[in-house]
């Protein structure tokens, strides 16, 4: 087993678990009880809804943004020392 | 919630799968090799071919014993429909990719119609199928009445896809789902979760078994499209219809960065057979090495051979080792729910 790797995973894995759970409470307390547009608008639920679910696609992209660099940093710092197949 | 033995009796069902499985499988190794259906297992010098498409018997043991299920406890029959519903078509794409090759767009489209049951008998019988409130870990949850709905045939595909993605060594998909299964199922014992939940995990973690039997390194039989897609769209559904996405979506990290990492570097959706520049390769002494090609996706198998090329078993043991830690996380994040 490459209990390096493993090591390196398990503080990615961490790191991204608690983000989460950062993320899902700024949705949970601020993001979905906000009302963005009146109900009695044209559409108004179905645009809050929408600016809603935009702003957790942000947070999705920014923490996928996050796992890409800790794994680019943790992982693919150095040149990888793997030869090229002959 | 489950009542008395009601719990212990879904689970005792549920284990039922395993010999049917295990039965099946063997079964369709042999029909299989009789018909000439293999598969060529590239990470052995030796290149050996294995019966392909042996995976078939999961759904056909998920659909089984939702049967037996349902004339038990017909109350839950709307739920066993999507859920059978959902398998079997995902199953039939399955097994139209192994025999025809698809294009790489056509599996995530076509499984996003599969699970339109779910939606359908969700807006027919409000509550009766899948509940829109999201429930957040240490936050409570919120109502997503047109999110939801349009967000779930999304999820199932991409479940579904991210599995089929993530079974480049032997037995890393069957095994992978088995690890994230029991752990979801202890959480829902742990919180005395429906009936219905808890038999349908403990059926795909059986059925996994069964087949890992056979599958598990050295394979001597290879799922096939059929049973990683119709496996990954069943635990999709599974995860809707028991209401633990958050904690699946954490049990399935792994799977979450295999599949990220992929198509962040190909950038669209492309069959692994399409892709130019592998990210691993097998060198003279039969182990394993990450490529170095830049170009190449840093896919999970290959991130787990930087610095230290190892033999096949090893990456499994160390992909294993990662499912443990992830479902632990899921398994605590249910807990947290």
């Amino acid at each position: 087993m490459n209990y390096k790797a493993l090591a390196y995973q398990v503080l990615i894995f961490s790191a991204q678990w608690a983000l989460m759970l950062v993320g899902l409470g700024l949705l949970s307390r601020i993001i979905a009880p906000s009302r963005l547009f009146e109900q009695s608008m044209p559409f108004g639920r179905i645009l809050d809804a929408g600016i809603k679910a935009l702003a957790a696609l942000c947070l999705s992209v920014i923490w996928l943004f996050l796992w890409d660099r800790q794994v680019r940093f943790l992982f693919y710092r150095k040149k990888a020392r793997a030869e090229m197949p002959t | 919630m489950a009542s008395g033995l009601e719990g212990p009796l879904v689970v005792l069902l549920g284990m039922a799968a395993f010999p049917i499985s295990l039965l099946l499988t063997r079964f369709f190794m042999s029909f299989n090799s009789a018909r000439g259906i293999y598969g060529v297992d590239v990470h052995k010098l030796d290149k050996p071919s294995i019966p392909e498409m042996c995976g078939v018997s999961i759904p056909i043991t998920l659909l089984v014993l939702s049967a037996i299920y349902t004339a038990i406890y017909p109350r839950d029959l709307l739920m066993m429909i999507a859920f059978s519903a959902v398998v079997a078509s995902s199953s039939i794409v399955g097994a139209v990719d192994d025999r025809f090759r698809m294009r790489g767009i056509y599996k995530p489209a076509l499984i996003v119609f599969c699970a339109l049951p779910i939606v359908f008998l969700g807006y027919l019988f409000p509550d009766q199928v899948y509940n829109p409130t999201l429930r957040v870990p240490l936050f409570g949850g919120f109502n997503l009445p047109i999110i939801y709905p349009l967000t779930i045939p999304i999820a199932v595909s991409v479940t579904s896809n991210t599995v089929n993605m993530l079974d480049p060594l032997n037995g890393s998909m069957a095994g992978g789902i088995t690890i994230i299964s029991a752990g979801l199922l202890a959480g829902l014992l742990m919180k005395g979760a429906e009936s219905v939940s808890v038999f349908l995990f403990a059926l795909l973690l059986f059925a996994s078994l069964g087949f890992f039997y056979y599958n598990r390194y050295p394979s001597k039989a290879f799922a096939g499209n059929i049973g990683q897609l119709s496996v990954g769209a069943a635990f999709g559904t599974m995860v809707i219809l028991g209401r633990v996405e958050i904690a699946a979506i954490v049990a399935m990290f792994p799977h979450v960065q295999n599949s990220f990492f992929f198509l962040s570097r190909i950038k669209g959706f492309v069959e692994h057979r399409e892709v130019t520049a592998k990210p691993t390769y097998l060198s003279e002494d039969g182990k394993l090495v990450a490529s170095a090609d830049a170009q190449s996706p840093l896919t999970l198998v290959r991130t787990l051979l930087v610095g230290k090329p190892s033999q096949e078993g090893e990456v499994v043991s160390t992909m294993f080792a990662l499912f443990v830690f992830s479902s632990a996380l899921g398994l605590a994040t249910l807990l947290l729910m």
